[in-house]
């Protein structure tokens, strides 16, 4: 079996993650950008990120057979200066062409600010002058349904924005319809403590069904694991869903959302 | 549809330890400077009972979203 963690943050993470992911059959990634552990002091420092990104991780999973894309932005939980916040956004446009980058992500909220939402506005914007994919941050913990009523809201009200080229990310059982009712994709994070278990995300692939829905790692700066995405597929398979299920919602339905891209190489269907 | 009775004996260990747990965690909270009161008062913990009181019910097929909702902010959204 073949599976894509289409949400981790591999700046954060060790080689040796790299090789776990290999040995277990990752064999694609996309990394959203976003926080590096530390809030940045410059335009500069994110200049700097976006070139780890685009050039630095690819070649650290290529090493481990894995093909790793990225998505470029300033994130939520760095927009609240709005100053600096524009001079990173400048810097985007002219890296929009390049081969691994899928498109603008993952932007959003964090603690569903005022400045948070300008910053959003304005990366939405251009997002939608150069057609770009979206991939969306939803706030965590008790932020997260305001945050993301809040996000899908603009959205909705964006006419440029076709909801099946945007990812609702980190949805959870209170904010999932919001997503899904509106036409966007949604993804589910898992996480070993704190956020959605495996077991929880499973209950959630079963109620809501499995079209238009990735599951990822997020493997950040946090008590986070790579192996999230592989605990919650063999959950899936345990209860009772065939391998060609799980293939679907672990390799087919990224390759989907991803292949909008016109970048991303990898095509839905049987991997093994 | 799995059986309900296969799906409790997968699941009650995990259950029975997590059960333990919270427990274990009121009472350290009860032990330390000031336990009774925030017990009684602190706002999470006046959510927390609201969650509790839900998870007893019955009647309910939805309670992790209608935890969610407990545990939501439900102040306005900004100007």
């Amino acid at each position: 079996m073949k599976f894509i963690d289409p949400h981790i943050h591999c700046v954060s993470r060790t080689t040796d993650d790299y090789l776990f992911m290999a040995r277990a059959g990752v064999v694609a990634v996309s990394e959203p950008a976003f926080w590096a552990g530390y809030d940045r002091s410059s335009a500069a420092s994110f200049g700097d990120y976006f070139r780890h990104l685009l050039d630095i991780e690819p070649k650290r999973a290529a090493k481990y057979g894995i093909d790793h894309y990225s998505w470029l932005c300033i994130n939520a939980k760095e927009a609240e200066n709005v100053a600096l916040s524009r001079e990173v956004i400048k810097l985007i446009p002219p890296l929009l062409d390049h081969p691994r980058v899928l498109g603008v992500g993952e932007i959003g909220l964090n603690k569903n600010t005022r400045n948070e939402i300008t910053v959003f506005e304005e990366q939405v914007e251009i997002a939608a002058k150069y057609n770009q994919l979206i991939l969306i941050h939803t706030p965590h913990l008790e932020d997260k349904h305001k945050g993301t009523a809040i996000i899908t809201s603009i959205l909705k009200n964006d006419q440029r924005i076709k909801p099946e080229r945007v990812l609702i990310d980190h949805c959870e059982e209170h904010t999932i319809r919001m997503a899904r009712e509106n036409g966007f994709w949604a993804g589910l994070t898992i996480y070993p403590v704190t956020k959605v278990t495996p077991t929880r995300g499973c209950d959630i692939l079963e109620q809501f069904g499995t079209q238009m829905i990735c599951v990822n790692s997020a493997s950040d700066w946090g008590e986070s694991s790579p192996s999230m995405l592989i605990d919650t597929a063999l959950e899936y398979r345990r209860r009772g869903h065939s391998e060609a299920e799980v293939e679907e919602v672990f390799y087919s339905n990224p390759c989907r959302f991803f292949g909008q891209s016109g970048k991303w190489k990898l095509k839905p269907g049987k991997t093994s | 549809m799995p059986d309900a009775r296969n799906v409790l004996d997968h699941q009650y260990l995990e259950m029975r330890w997590r059960a333990l747990s919270l427990a274990a965690d009121l009472d350290r909270i009860q032990r330390a400077e000031g336990g009774d009161t925030v017990l009684q008062d602190d706002q999470r913990m006046v959510k927390l009972r609201r969650v509790f009181e839900l998870l007893i019910s019955t009647d309910s097929h939805d309670r992790a979203e209608q935890v969610q909702h407990i545990l939501s902010d439900q102040t306005p959204w900004p100007e």
